[in-house]
């Protein structure tokens, strides 16, 4: 099966694979900038949680946590990095992380690790829709 | 009370669900999404016949199999320092099944 059957909205002009896959890490571990754990709640989380708690709202808790606040849209916007999370109902399904040029990077499951132009590009079937953006600032380098 | 008769041996139909399981969560990250799925919850019906299964299974390729073996079984043999750490939790409940008779020492 390949990534076109499983995320419909996924081209060859809008997507491109950037690692190999993996199991070792998950989209919300990638979109946190790690790559040695799978995050998920009660397991290995960066905020104290139940196990059973896969909602939205633990996922915004988590990334509170790491010093991201929460914004309007996924624009992007000079001096922040951010973040999409997406979900179906109320559970939480994927997240993505902005890059420096507006697109997207995104680590499917145990599969690779991807660059997508929009958000879009992986919304419906599985992983629903966007539900919320997050920001951080970018710390200045020295 | 109906007893539950498989229409292939147990191993057959194990596989199988297996199969389906992985091809439908692959590209899945939420371990409760991944675990929902009909294959997966119909692997944990099976009881705990099917655990040498799922240890022979985690032996050959580490995979989210700890939600259906600590439903199974009531145990949980990962430690705090392997949690999330998906190759060395798989080798946790593969040292456990030793311990505990799943498995050949």
């Amino acid at each position: 099966m390949n990534l076109r059957d499983l995320f419909p909205r996924l081209t060859d002009e809008n997507c491109e694979i950037t690692s190999p896959r993996t199991i070792k890490y998950n989209c919300i571990a990638w979109t946190a900038g790690a790559m040695d754990r799978w995050w998920q709640p009660g397991v290995h989380w960066p905020v104290n949680s139940s196990r059973n708690d896969h909602g939205i709202g633990n996922l915004v808790e988590a990334f509170l946590a790491l010093g991201y606040e929460e914004c309007e849209n996924g624009t992007l916007e000079d001096g922040f990095e951010k973040v999409a999370f997406y979900g179906s109902g109320m559970m939480y399904t994927h997240a993505a992380r902005q890059i420096s040029d507006g697109r997207w990077t995104s680590k499917l499951g145990q599969l690779e690790d991807i660059v997508h132009a929009t958000v879009d590009a992986l919304s419906g079937g599985d992983y629903g829709e966007v539900l919320q953006y997050m920001r951080r600032e970018i710390a200045e380098r020295v | 009370m109906a007893v539950l008769e498989f229409t292939k041996p147990l191993q057959d139909r194990f596989l199988e669900l297996t199969k389906e399981w992985k091809s439908k969560t692959r590209h899945l990250s939420n371990v409760a999404q991944i675990s929902l799925v009909f294959p997966y919850q119909m692997i944990i019906g099976m009881g705990p016949s099917v655990v040498p299964l799922i240890l022979k299974e985690l032996e050959k390729e580490p995979d989210h199999w700890f939600w259906a073996l600590e439903a199974i079984t009531g145990e949980n043999p990962v430690t705090g320092i392997e949690a999330g750490d998906v190759e060395a939790s798989a080798k946790a409940w593969i040292r456990w099944g030793k311990q505990n008779g799943f498995t050949p020492k």
